[in-house]
């Protein structure tokens, strides 16, 4: 029986409706199949009051085991640093963190608020907001670089806006089920099972990409949606075409860019008018480029992929 | 008891089949005349830049602010003001620039239609053209 205990930062509870509707494995196959206790989440625990602040203060003292924390939401640090806009159980919520993270055996920070910031944490950042263990890409985390869990691992970060349910639920059963040590995490936290592949990689517009036949308007089922309208995925590392949403589709399947939501600079451009869903360019070439592809490469495989480009490529081929 | 019949017949599928070759040759002609229609486009396009027209080649639109301003322009136009849509997004009927641009890298244009994709111009093209709403 592995005790987890799930509480919520500055957030918009994305995450949590995300992990709730999680299949593959659900949140009740976390109870019944996987013998995870949830000691409390804010749309599932049942204390309130004292008997909440009773079994808090229980887990800070190790009476209470934590093997799992999870956090969802930004450590809110406003106003002057005393986290007094963010109270929870009697006190602000950062020093609940502090004194958790240091219990617990797993810390797992899940979407991007909790990972390094998330919207938030954008400029202005009124609320004084940062991630777990990172502010957008630096180390500038509540709980600091070197921070491990019992465990001895950092923070595992679970991005997203939200982060897809199974990505949620699998983690936390590896964790669960002793099998913590396997996970594999890259430079920023993320399990590597999930975040080295690319959004890109599985989209079914793969052919459209390398042919360089762009989509012109959302919906539409010919083109590649990075060339006009802003797509991120060949330069995001998620595994959104793999592992799908609803088990169904996928943004970039259903014709909308990705906006690049696993990555720290999330959102990109600070959300300015006229950069979401827009490529950007200068003087007619994409300002981000595709993760490892240089300008000249660039250019010159343009010119031999437009050349080649079959007359289908032209045509809608997922025809009904 | 369902209502469908357990032998099909064949007249049914005869004229069913029938059907589909007469939308299938309605959809055939339809694609000619549209393909006839953009031939006559093109040409036109082509004759009014042998003929001289100057059109608005600079400034390029350096960042993606000053293309949708020239997009924004176009959306304004009346549908068949042919000859302001090619002032306004600097058509030639050649490469341009140091890099010599053409038509056949942009990512609008379409090898195999000989078309230029973008909503807001949606014209027939030549491969070794160029305008400046140009982008790769």
């Amino acid at each position: 029986m592995a005790n987890l205990l799930w509480l919520q930062g500055g957030a918009c509870s994305g995450n949590t409706m995300s992990f709730l509707n999680a299949e593959e494995p659900s949140a009740c196959d976390l109870v019944t199949d996987f013998g995870i206790n949830v000691l409390w989440h804010p749309s599932l625990g049942m204390e309130l009051g004292e008997n909440l602040q009773r079994m808090m203060r229980g887990l800070v003292s190790g009476e209470i085991p934590l093997d799992i924390f999870v956090f969802e939401g930004t450590v809110v640090n406003a106003p002057n640093g005393t986290g007094e806009w963010n109270r929870f159980a009697g006190r602000p919520m950062k020093e609940w963190v502090r004194e958790l993270a240091n219990v617990a055996a797993f810390t797992v920070a899940v979407g991007d608020c909790a990972t390094w910031g998330g919207i938030p944490a954008t400029a202005p950042n009124p609320s004084e907001s940062v991630g777990l263990q990172f502010l957008k890409r630096g180390h500038g985390g509540f709980l600091g670089k070197d921070y491990k869990s019992k465990a001895g691992l950092p923070v595992i970060n679970i991005p997203g806006c939200p982060a897809h349910p199974d990505w949620i639920t699998q983690i936390v059963v590896a964790v669960a089920t002793g099998r913590g040590g396997d996970l594999s995490l890259d430079d920023f936290g993320r399990p590597k099972t999930f975040f080295t592949s690319f959004t890109q990689t599985g989209c079914t517009r793969n052919m459209h990409f390398a042919y360089k036949v762009s989509a012109t308007e959302y919906g539409q089922r010919k083109g590649c949606l990075f060339y006009d309208l802003g797509c991120r995925g060949p330069m995001t590392h998620s595994p959104c075409n793999r592992i799908l949403w609803n088990r169904q589709s996928s943004k970039t399947r259903a014709g909308m860019p990705c906006m690049g939501c696993t990555e720290p600079e999330f959102p990109f451009y600070d959300l300015a008018p006229g950069t979401v869903f827009k490529t950007q360019t200068v003087m007619g070439v994409p300002k981000d480029m595709p993760t490892g592809v240089d300008k000249t490469g660039y250019v010159k495989l343009t010119a031999a992929a437009k050349a080649a480009s079959p007359r289908w490529a032209e045509e809608d081929i997922f025809v009904v | 008891m369902s209502g469908y019949p357990l032998v099909r017949n064949p007249l049914a599928s005869e004229s069913k089949r029938d059907a589909r070759d007469m939308e299938s040759r309605r959809k055939e002609s339809r694609d000619m005349s549209a393909k006839g229609k953009d031939e006559r486009l093109l040409q036109t396009i082509a004759e009014m830049m042998a003929n001289g027209l100057q059109t608005q080649t600079e400034p390029f639109p350096e960042t993606e602010k000053e293309f949708g301003a020239i997009l924004a322009e176009l959306r304004q136009l009346p549908p068949d003001d042919l000859n302001s849509k090619l002032v306004i997004s600097g058509f030639v009927d050649h490469p341009y620039g140091p890099e010599q641009q053409r038509c056949l890298e942009c990512m609008y244009y379409l090898v195999h239609r000989k078309w230029c994709d973008l909503p807001e111009l949606s014209v027939p093209v030549e491969p070794h053209w160029w305008c400046r709403l140009w982008r790769i």
